[in-house]
């Protein structure tokens, strides 16, 4: 593998990983509590409220954990490890790890948060209700991939630090 | 009654839970 091409993709994979989970974070800091939108939150769409949080729910972090988790694969694939990181053989059971709760990450990004997002925000019609509704779950969903960013980010740190057996 | 994710603290807590509680459990199941 060139040397070069493999500190692209880690490269890529730490930026990408940021712009993703510093979202998370973000939020975190930004709103440490569960504060309940108003029905006037998402009714008028001038409200800072409602303008902070389009703000914030943009595509970028969707697209950069597509970003992360391809470079990741890759960089695991081209040391021809991924069979074996996959399937938590010795050495690469921590990485392995991380791969599997990134994944699920991933998936809980496009197929749990962004559905409802795009509820919460107006894309996809929806009542006042059900949008309300749905800006619980996005919460709990966000709060998931922050709570399993701290695994995550102890399992790629112990691939490549040691510390853990394997 | 909050649920954990209702607070920064409740979040970090599980997160740190969860980690050390797979990081006991990897060795027995790592191959």
């Amino acid at each position: 593998m060139d040397p070069l091409f493999d500190l692209a993709l880690r490269w890529t994979h730490f930026i990408a990983g940021i712009i993703w989970v510093g979202h998370n974070y973000s939020s975190v800091v930004q709103r440490p509590g569960w504060r309940p939108l108003a029905a006037a939150d998402l009714t008028d769409d001038t409200s800072p409220r409602f303008q902070a949080l389009l703000n914030r729910e943009h595509g970028f972090f969707r697209w950069a954990s597509v970003v992360a988790w391809s470079a990741g694969l890759l960089m695991l694939w081209q040391r021809g490890w991924l069979a074996g990181a996959l399937t938590l053989d010795g050495a690469l059971a921590p990485i392995g790890l991380g791969t599997w709760i990134g994944t699920l990450m991933m998936l809980n990004v496009w197929f749990v948060l962004w559905p409802h997002q795009q509820k919460v925000l107006g894309l996809v019609p929806a009542s006042v209700d059900e949008r309300l509704r749905c800006s619980r779950i996005t919460h709990l969903s966000s709060r998931t991939n922050t709570m399993l960013s701290i695994p995550l980010l102890f399992f790629m740190a112990a691939s490549s630090h040691g510390g853990l057996a394997g | 009654m909050r649920h954990p994710y209702d607070t920064a603290t409740g979040t970090i807590a599980l997160g740190l839970l969860l980690t050390a509680v797979l990081a006991a459990l990897l060795p027995l199941v790592a191959g």
